[in-house]
């Protein structure tokens, strides 16, 4: 403000109003132009906004901007859907980079429900032979990615994205072996809370 | 007075100043009290230790305390004081009421305490700035009542003709506060201690930041404006700056902002013209908050050197500065875009904390060390402690303004970063973007902790120079005038008068340009112009003569009162009216919410209890990386039976909105239990009570009674059949919980809130209809 400098009163010039409330005394200033030009541009852009999206419609509505924002999003999903299978995650989970990148998401993001050592607490134990929901390559892969939903597995695919999950998938297995075998179970009893 | 002394009886008035130092003396405690608990709900963020597992102590019990106590406790109070003191000098004339004035003073105080206790029971009403429950809001409207009352009777009894203008913002405060806290407050008991609001989902989220939004506008600032038009100038000893700013900023402020609560709910479902006129009319405040400021510190002027020396004008000019800042953060942060990264964050508490602390506190402060020498007769104890309080206070906010800031940019951007072409969030786990502000939060914690300490410097001052000190009443000597001629503008003429005219019809015309269909739309843009054009054109010849229009409209306070009233209410009809008069099914896009079972009704009302809204949003926004995180953005239709709504308002967690069926029953229940064995580094309380405290289910019939009522579809269900569903529930969660080992009675109140999570988001689609309106 430039009246830091200033310690003397304003210029005998400023006319002051007639009356005084209490002692108070009121210039009548006119307003400054860069504060009207401030007023006049914000109710121009007012205007001007409501025409576009309200009255022209030229702009899309939210719910069309995150729908149009969306279908690209999967459009580049589709696209980039790594080719996976079996032999691939195998091959995978036996090379450190994809193993370590798994780590990280598994400690996370899984950790919370199937614990670090991948032992189990609310949801099941991953280092046993015993499988709820199938216990090959491709049949962790999608349950990690869609979920179990009846059984408290939140679909990860949407948050992590193919590539984290297939990582993390990949870190699942280097805890395991091809050809060891496989053995379905009805549900996860979890151990007593300590 | 400038005007020459007429011949007649003299008398001498005694102000009621006795009522002013009371109501000083509670904003000095209550400040102290209201931001000690904001220390400690901000220590709590950083140390979840502090809650202490104990229910009355948790951060969602806590945080209404404090918000409450410095909004309604120690702003309220210091308001009190200001516009008491102020007034009865601006219109010379005494309190009218000294049985009104006990009557306001006591019957808020109590309030307060009561308020106090209630919240920390968990006795609320679930909206922000509107916990209490409902008795007391009747109290709350009732002294509001007995303070319109006191006030406009005394300016009915002035002896200073015209109104000056922080009168003017005192009448707007009156009116409005009453209007805003009444709307938002309409509740349908279902106990003595409980009741659902009568607006739900769409209808509620707007009615409440339309009136969360003027809590600010005209609880925190317009009173303070007014009390800033009387203080300010009295010490600095300089006429105020512009009176033709004063009435243009007077205006324009009460006029615009009542139409910028939407910009609470930007990018959400509220529908999009709503969002659209609280994000224009927020960028169109930007300059009427501006007029303030610039009255304030222009009125300095010649009278700079002073801040060297006196703590009260460092006190005003700081104040005028944080307030001329926040209110040009509010509409940056009201631009849709802006607030896509920043609302739910950190950004918006220290927004709202400059102008908490830097305007109110500080205007509170420098009102409180001029007034304490003039009440009490006596010097205060030490300019010296006020100094260093000034600049205490100084650095404690800009650390916790900063601290803020980082925080809440830091957080949005990392929720929002995606990768792998913007196909992937790069943070998907919400813990990894807490734990990066952590250290932020901690300096937020040091600012607020300097800003009391501030405060507490002031206490000691007040205490010291009371000491010994004699309270002193104001007197004034007046003369008994034969009454002039009148004139006065009467109500006929106020509504006829041109300004008033032009503005009632631009109004008009602008709002059937905005919202009609296409003639009308047609027309309204045509009316517009005209207007325009008409008073552009007439300024020059008629100018004056307005000019002469206005300044008998302020000798009178009754029509003055009512053009108030109609610039305020404008925004708030065309809003309202129209979301609340659609249908409920209208309001539905293509799904619409499963109504709560008695069970998870009752656990509704316990996380509303437990204030989880404080730190959990339950609306998933029209944005990218909202739905990346939580899922398919949230509908109108998905909250319509919601009474109160819970979309919230912060996320220090994660959003709620999908999380039914996200997690096994046993997940929430050790979650609830202790948060950290679930996820490492979580700042959640622990809610051991819930797993103890049984549910009181008996409350249900009568909840469900009001429910009905309000229009949720619940069939006639007699208790018997209530009670007896939620027995059902329960024992199918408690024995998927046994299965999972966890071991709790089914009657348990974890039970119930168990049951309303595994609900959240579950909708039934619907046919599309079309929206009636635009």
């Amino acid at each position: 403000m430039t009246p830091m400098r200033e310690s003397n009163p304003p210029p005998e010039t400023d006319k002051l109003r007639p009356h005084s409330f209490d002692g108070i005394q009121e210039y009548d200033k006119r307003l400054p132009n860069w504060w009207l030009v401030t007023l006049y541009a914000t109710i121009i852009f007012w205007v001007g906004y409501w025409f576009y999206y309200e009255r022209a419609h030229l702009g899309p509505s939210n719910t069309a901007a995150v729908e149009q924002q969306l279908a690209v999003i999967e459009a580049a999903r589709l696209a980039a859907a790594p080719s996976l299978d079996d032999a691939s995650l195998w091959k995978m989970s036996r090379n450190p980079v994809f193993v370590d990148a798994g780590r990280a998401t598994f400690e996370t993001i899984c950790a919370s429900c199937h614990t670090k050592e991948l032992t189990g607490a609310i949801g099941p134990n991953l280092v046993d032979r015993l499988w709820i929901h199938g216990g090959r390559p491709m049949e962790i892969y999608a349950t990690v990615t869609n979920g179990v939903l009846v059984k408290g597995m939140p679909s990860w695919g949407p948050v992590l994205g193919p590539k984290k999950v297939s990582e993390a998938v990949a870190y699942i297995l280097s805890h395991h072996h091809e050809g060891e075998p496989i053995e379905v179970q009805a549900a996860w009893v979890p151990p007593p809370p300590k | 007075m400038s005007s020459p002394i007429m011949p007649g009886q003299k008398t001498t008035i005694e102000y009621n100043d006795r009522i002013v130092r009371m109501f000083l003396l509670a904003t000095v405690i209550w400040g102290a009290v209201g931001m000690l608990v904001g220390v400690i709900v901000a220590a709590q963020l950083n140390f979840w230790q502090l809650n202490f597992s104990q229910a009355f102590l948790t951060f969602g019990r806590l945080r209404p305390l404090h918000t409450n106590a410095v909004i309604f406790a120690f702003v309220g109070n210091m308001m009190f004081a200001g516009v008491y003191y102020s007034t009865q000098r601006l219109v010379k004339a005494r309190l009218a009421s000294d049985f009104l004035s006990n009557l306001h003073f006591w019957g808020w105080q109590l309030i307060i305490v009561a308020a106090a206790i209630t919240l920390p029971l968990g006795l609320t009403r679930g909206k922000e700035y509107a916990e209490l429950i409902w008795p007391i809001n009747i109290a709350v409207v009732l002294i509001w009542v007995v303070f319109a009352v006191n006030f406009f009777w005394t300016l009915a009894r002035r002896r200073e003709p015209a109104l000056y203008v922080a009168l003017w913002f005192y009448i707007a405060t009156i009116v409005t506060v009453a209007m805003l806290y009444i709307v938002n407050h309409l509740s349908i008991p279902t106990s003595l201690l409980h009741s659902y609001p009568v607006f739900s989902g769409v209808q509620d989220a707007l009615v409440q930041w339309w009136y969360g939004h003027n809590a600010v506008a005209f609880f925190l600032t317009t009173p303070i404006l007014g009390i800033m038009y009387y203080f300010l100038p009295k010490a600095a000893e300089r006429p105020v700056y512009s009176y033709r700013l004063s009435v243009v900023h007077f205006w324009s402020l009460v006029f615009v902002y009542i139409w910028a609560g939407p910009h609470h709910l930007l990018n959400t479902a509220l529908p999009g013209w709503l969002q659209n006129l609280g994000m224009t009319f927020s960028l169109m405040l930007w300059a009427p908050s501006w007029g303030g400021m610039l009255n304030g510190l222009l009125t300095l002027r010649g009278a700079w050197h002073k801040l060297r020396t006196d703590p009260v004008l460092k006190f005003f000019a700081a104040a005028v500065t944080f307030y001329g800042m926040s209110t040009f953060e509010g509409p940056l942060l009201a631009i849709k875009s802006v607030n896509a990264l920043a609302h739910y964050t950190d950004w918006i508490i220290g927004h709202v904390h400059a102008g908490t602390l830097g305007w109110n506190g500080f205007m509170a402060a420098g009102m409180i060390y001029w007034l304490l020498p003039r009440l009490w007769n006596k010097p205060l104890h030490s300019t010296g402690l006020a100094n260093l309080h000034f600049w205490i206070g100084t650095v404690g906010i800009l650390l916790y303004v900063a601290a803020m800031w980082t925080s809440g940019i830091t957080q949005g951007l990392m929720l929002s970063a995606t990768t792998e072409h913007g196909t992937v969030l790069v943070y998907p786990n919400f813990l990894d973007t807490l734990i990066t502000i952590r250290p932020m939060l901690l300096m937020r914690l040091i600012g607020g902790g300097l800003y009391l300490t501030g405060w507490i410097l002031l206490v000691y001052n007040v205490v010291r120079t009371l000491r010994g000190a004699l309270p002193v009443n104001g007197t004034i000597e007046v003369y008994d005038e034969a009454p002039a001629p009148d004139s006065r503008l009467g109500l006929g003429a106020m509504f006829a008068g041109a300004p008033t005219v032009f503005s009632l019809l631009a109004v008009g015309f602008g709002t059937m340009w905005m919202l009609g269909t296409d003639l009308v739309s047609t027309l309204g843009l045509a009316g517009a112009v005209a207007c325009l054009i008409a008073g552009y054109a007439l300024i020059p010849s008629r100018g004056r003569k307005w000019a002469g229009w206005y300044e008998k409209l302020l000798l009178n306070a009754l029509p003055f009162t009512l053009l108030t009233f109609f610039a305020v209410v404008a925004g708030g009809l065309i809003q309202i009216i129209p979301t609340v008069l659609v249908q409920r099914a209208q309001n539905v896009e293509d799904r619409i919410q499963v109504p709560y079972t008695p069970l998870e009704l009752a656990g509704r009302d316990l996380y509303i209890r437990e204030g989880c809204y404080l730190c959990h949003s339950q609306m998933i926004r029209t944005l990218v990386p909202d739905v990346l995180r939580y899922g398919d953005y949230s509908r109108l239709g998905e909250s319509i039976y919601d009474h109160p709504f819970q979309w919230g308002s912060k996320r220090s967690g994660p959003d709620l909105a999908r999380e039914g069926g996200k997690y096994p029953n046993i997940w929430h229940l050790r979650h609830m239990e202790d948060p950290r064995s679930i996820s490492a580094g979580s700042i959640m309380p622990n809610y051991p009570w819930l797993l103890a405290h049984p549910l009181d289910a008996s409350t249900l019939p009568a909840k469900i009674k009001v429910q009905r009522l309000l229009g949720v579809p619940y069939g006639p269900l007699s208790a018997q059949q209530i009670f007896d569903q939620v027995d059902e529930q329960a024992k199918g969660i408690a024995r998927d919980l046994r299965a999972a080992g966890g071991y709790v009675a089914q009657d348990r109140e974890i039970i119930a809130l168990i049951a309303y999570l595994q609900k959240l988001g579950k909708s039934v689609p619907v046919p599309p209809k079309a929206a009636a309106l635009p």
